[in-house]
Order: C-alpha cells, then structure tokens, then sequence
C-alpha cells in the first residue's frame, strides 16, 4: 500500500513536472552552457492569419457619380488657395441656377476641387469651402437648399493630370454633377 | 565573466563607460537567471543587451540548409538577406563584422561553432540559421551565441510555408532585436493609397497592405472609387478609412480578418466625414466633419455614438492625431489665416498653438514614443512641401526631408524609430522612409502608380479556425 502510494505520487510528480515543461513560456528564450544542444525549442508556425493573406476586401459596388466631369453645368473656378467666389464665377452660377429653376426635379452634388500643390488635408478643408461658397450662392440666387449637396474632393481626383498653371488653375473648381 | 573584460576595455569615453557599466549589470543578470533556468525555475528573460562603442558587433553568416535540401538552400539565401536587411534597419552599420571578413575564418558548422574564430573577427554575437524544407514547409533554426562565452542566448524554431522565408527572417529580426532592447518593427506593416488601378477613364484610389520594407504588397479595396486617409486602428486587425464609394465621403472600418468593411462608422447623416484617428486606447475615432456647417474636429466612439465637436469654430478644423497616452489631440487649424497645428486636450478644452514656424503646417502624426514628445507633419518650405519634426517641449523643429518637389503625410514606425511619408522626388509620388532624424532615406514601394498617405501599424494575426 505503501509502495503503491509512493509509485502513485511519483507518477503524479513526473506527471505535473511534464506539464509543468509544457506550460513553460514559449517565448523565453533558453540558456545553455558547452556545447550547443539541439533545439528544445516548440516550432512557432508564423504565417497562420497574416492580415496580408487573409484576402482583400470583395468588390463592393461603387458609386459613379462625381466623376467630376461633364455634366449640363459649367465649372466654377478658383484663385490659388482661395474660396471666394469671382465675378465670372457669379456669372457661371447664375447661368447654373437658371438651369436648376428649368429642371427642378434635379438634385446635384457641387463638388469642390483643388489643385495639387498643399496637403491633403488641408485642400479637403478648401475644397469643402469651394463647394459651399458655390452651394450657398445659388441658393441666394434661390435654388432649393435641399436640392443641392456638397462633397469635397480635396486634391484627390484631378480634372487635369498635369503638373503646371494652366492645369492647376483648371483644376481648382466647383464642378455640378446631376444624381437625378 | 569574460564578456564583461572585452566589454570594459571598449570604455574609452565617460558615456561608454556607463555603458559597459550597464552591460555588466545587464550580463551578470542574464546569466544569474540562466542559472536559475537550467535548475528548473521559469526564467525571466534577459533584461538588457546593451552595445557599447560598437565592439560587441553582430556577426550574421549565410543560412546554412539541410544537406541536399534544394528548397531550403532557395530558401536560406532569402532569410539571410532578409535577417540581415531588418537589423540594418534598427542597428547601426558599425555594430555588424562586415560578411567579407567572414571569408577569413573557417566555414560555420552550425552544430559546433568554432568561437575563437569569430572572436578573431569582431563578432560579439553569432547569429546562426539552418533551414530545411519539408512538403511545402519550411522550418527555421535560429540560436544566437554570447561569442565570449559559447553560451546560447536566444534559440528559437519557425515554421512557415516555403513561399513566405521572409516572414520567418522577419520574426527571427524582432527576436533578435528583442535582446537589444528594441522593439523591432520587422513584423508591422503599411497601408496606403495607390492610384494604380486606375484606367483612362476611370481614376480610382484603392487601399493597399505592404510589409514595412514594401514587400507583399496587397491590394485591399476593390470599389473603383477613392479610398483614401487609411488608419490602423490599435487593435491591429482593422484600418479606419474614408471611402467615397456611397457618393459622400465617409468613414468606414476596414475589418482586416474577415475581408469586409463597415461603412459609417461616425454616425454621419448626409455630411462628409474625413482624416480618422483612433484614440490609442481604441475606444474612440477623432475624425474632420463638416456637419456643422463647416470643418470642425468631432470624436465618436468606436461604436458610432456619441458624437461630438471638439472645435465649434468659424474657422476649418483639421487632421486630427492622438497623443500616446490618449490626453491629448492635436490638429490643423486655420484660424489665424493659414494652417497651423494646435494641441487640445482630448475633451476639446485648454487650445494652445504648436507651431509658430513657417507660413503652413497641417498633418499632424504624435510620435507613438512616449518618452520623447515629438509631432511629425508636413510643412511649406520654399516652393515645396516638406516633413518636419517638432520636439513638443523646447519647440524646436527639425527637418527630416529636404530636395526637389515634395515630401508629406508622415506617420511613425510603431517604435517611433522611423518615419514613413510620401515623396514625389521621382516624378510619381513613392513611400519613402527614413530614419528619425531624417538620415538614411529610403523609396520604398516604387509600385505602378502614384502610392501615397502611408499609415504604419502593428498587425495582429488573425484568429485561425
């Protein structure tokens, strides 16, 4: 009996000192002394749920409008790094609201464009005020509030790729694209 | 105690000194705790490695493969490369035995290094690789020695499939890097903006993933509208962002794991929302709406609730980051005529202006080191647009990139060690990295297209199963 408790603890020592070993620390790493001994070590699997190899988003539908071009409005320019409104871009948007008075179920996204020089958060803040230097005019000129909504494109979609002052001063605008 | 005498005798200035000083104290407490290891106690890891006057230097030989082993040998060019490329990144040259001189000494048996022969040539520590392919995997040794001493400092087994040595080279980096009390940043990973999917007539801004030294670069969005300002959230498994894809500009939440993203994460109601920022807790996104009628700072909690200006302000209000202790948020402001940071406490009161310099300073990244107080942002300097660092305290700045055209949109290695930010130096804007004080610049990325607003975080692994 005595024998047996004794086998029986021992056993239960060798037992918790297994899992003792095997609860140890995987990342810690282990000293040795002489000669190096083959690694003890458990293999650590390392590209099992990498954020790059899980797969990207599936394609979600996008919406087309504000493409930023085309439409039956013109677009309204902009001085470098400004927002006010100019007297040929009063005379555009004067033409704009008649328009708007003639299709009066149309509803329009006045988008706000800047060139690329500055930085991107900066010309989102400048391209919001544009659109809402543009929307609020044609208001004043009596165009439903309602019907009209602004989005700043900031620098991030350029009328014109270039890099020069012609092609900056084209894209610093308001543009109008009709969504219904 | 040998290491400790080489140590000593490199002292040859007060500060190194104090360094030997510390890697005595460093090592003798290593090795107390090693003792105390081989009796059978749990270890606490080694506290400290500490380099001192570039004398203990790393030596790093080729990756030796199991005999016949065509794969692993394939394989081993790419994990030395790699291993090697990742410590360079945080360890300056001067701290590695050059490989040429590797050639004067004996070939590596990896089973029983010769010590005496690295000594001879510099190495303080030997760092040795074996590598073997089986069905598709392949495994990884990875022991690093005290070459003083022969003692094993660091050993450790990976496994990864046989395409991917470089996350294996990678995680062996971090280990490494580890010992020396840096927290490497080899496994992180950058997002961005490319425009290189865009067509003729289609001009599109998609998400992208790359590992932090710009490879594996993934493409993450597929809507065929801007995707733009991506964030990681410090969970790691997400990035907030700003996609146009339902017309008006909004915030989303990029649910890396499970492949979807959640629009309107801010609550918005027909108003643009922009420049998420996750507070470091996670629990909260500052963000730029102007659903008050103009550009103002709002915070929301990460559940959509609870909005609020922090901003009510005539003035645009910008371009939010958070402090790293989650206090404090800082921001662009043009209030006073042109853009200029300020700092605010996280509950939107206490404003005080941060930059005094310069005509035009606007996105905003808080160093994630907490013990240094630094803001990187972009700055207008001359005709050009350029990163710059400002030491919160003294109000110093720094100028981190300098030359033709521009650099801008800075974000900070999760260690704060680096800084990544985009260049169009080339003629194409280019992820560009450099180190803290602005030296070793480095293009990363040269990938189709314009690739630009990095955003450099930590990710996590996903659950598996």
């Amino acid at each position: 009996m005595t024998r047996q408790r004794t086998l029986f603890s021992g056993l239960l020592a060798a037992m918790l000192a297994l899992l003792v070993v095997g609860c140890a620390p995987k990342r810690k790493p282990e000293v040795s002394t002489g000669p190096p001994p083959p690694p003890r070590t458990a293999i650590e699997p390392l590209d099992t749920g990498d954020v790059n190899k899980m797969g990207g988003e599936g394609v979600t539908g996008a919406d087309v409008a504000g493409s930023g071009e085309g439409g039956p409005m013109a677009d309204v320019r902009f001085g470098f790094d400004q927002s006010s409104l100019t007297d040929e871009a009063r005379a555009i948007l004067a033409k704009n609201a008649q328009w708007l008075q003639a299709h009066r179920d149309a509803r329009v996204t006045v988008e706000g464009h800047c060139d690329e020089r500055g930085t991107v958060e900066y010309n989102l803040a400048l391209g919001e005020q544009r659109a809402r230097a543009a929307r609020d005019y044609l208001v004043s000129l009596g165009v439903q509030a309602s019907r009209l909504r602004t989005v700043s494109f900031g620098k991030e979609r350029p009328l014109d790729n270039g890099h020069g002052e012609d092609a900056w001063a084209r894209n610093r605008r308001a543009h109008f694209a009709v969504t219904r | 105690m040998e290491p400790t005498e080489s140590r000593s005798r490199a002292s040859s200035s007060p500060l190194l000194s104090l360094l030997g000083g510390l890697a005595l104290l460093a090592v003798g407490g290593y090795l107390a705790s090693g003792v105390k290891a081989a009796q059978g106690t749990v270890q606490a890891p080694p506290t400290t490695l500490i380099f001192s006057g570039g004398v203990q230097r790393f030596a790093i030989p080729d990756c030796i493969a199991r005999a016949g082993d065509e794969a692993g040998r394939e394989a081993c060019r790419t994990v030395s490369q790699v291993l090697r490329s990742d410590l360079r990144f945080e360890i300056d040259q001067n701290q590695f035995v050059p490989e040429a001189s590797m050639s004067f000494i004996a070939a590596l048996d990896p089973d029983a290094p010769k010590f005496k022969d690295w000594e001879s040539i510099g190495a303080g520590y030997l760092v040795i690789t074996k590598a073997s392919v089986t069905q598709g995997r392949l495994q990884v040794e990875l022991r690093v020695h005290f070459v003083s001493s022969g003692q094993a400092m660091l050993q450790k087994a990976y496994s990864a499939s046989v395409e991917n040595p470089r996350i294996i080279a990678h995680q062996a980096a971090d280990d490494i890097l580890a010992l020396t009390q840096i927290k490497g940043v080899a496994r992180s990973k950058i997002a961005f903006v490319s425009d290189r999917d865009s067509t003729k007539d289609r001009r599109v801004k998609e998400l992208y993933l790359m590992d932090y030294d710009g490879f594996n670069q993934r493409r993450w969005t597929v809507n065929n509208s801007l995707n733009i300002l991506p964030t990681w959230g410090p969970d790691g498994r997400s990035l907030a962002y700003v996609s146009y894809r339902q017309g008006t500009p909004m915030l989303f939440q990029a649910l890396l794991c499970e492949a979807r993203s959640v629009a309107n994460i801010s609550g918005e109601k027909g108003s643009q929302a922009f420049a998420p920022s996750w507070s470091p807790d996670g629990k909260k996104i500052a963000f730029a709406s102007d659903r008050s009628g103009n550009m103002d700072v709002w915070v929301v909690n990460a559940d959509g609730s609870g909005a609020r200006n922090l901003t009510s302000n005539a003035a645009s209000e910008m371009a939010p980051c958070w402090s790293p202790t989650g206090q404090e948020i800082a921001f662009t402001s043009n209030r006073t005529g042109a853009p200029q940071l300020f700092v605010m406490d996280a509950d939107g009161l206490n404003v005080r202006r941060l930059t005094q310099y310069g005509s035009y300073n606007d996105a905003c990244a808080w160093s994630p080191a907490k013990d240094r107080g630094e803001i990187a942002f972009t700055s207008r300097i001359d005709s050009g647009f350029e990163v710059a660092v400002l030491d919160i305290a003294s109000g110093e700045v720094r100028q981190i990139t300098e030359g033709r055209g521009s650099c801008e949109y800075p974000t900070w290695a999760p260690n704060g060690r680096h800084l990544a930010f985009s260049c169009n130096r080339s003629g194409t804007w280019q992820i560009t990295v450099s180190d803290r004080d602005g030296r070793n610049v480095q293009s990363l990325a040269a990938g189709p297209g314009n690739n630009v607003q990095p955003d450099w975080g930590v990710a996590a692994a996903c659950p598996v199963g």
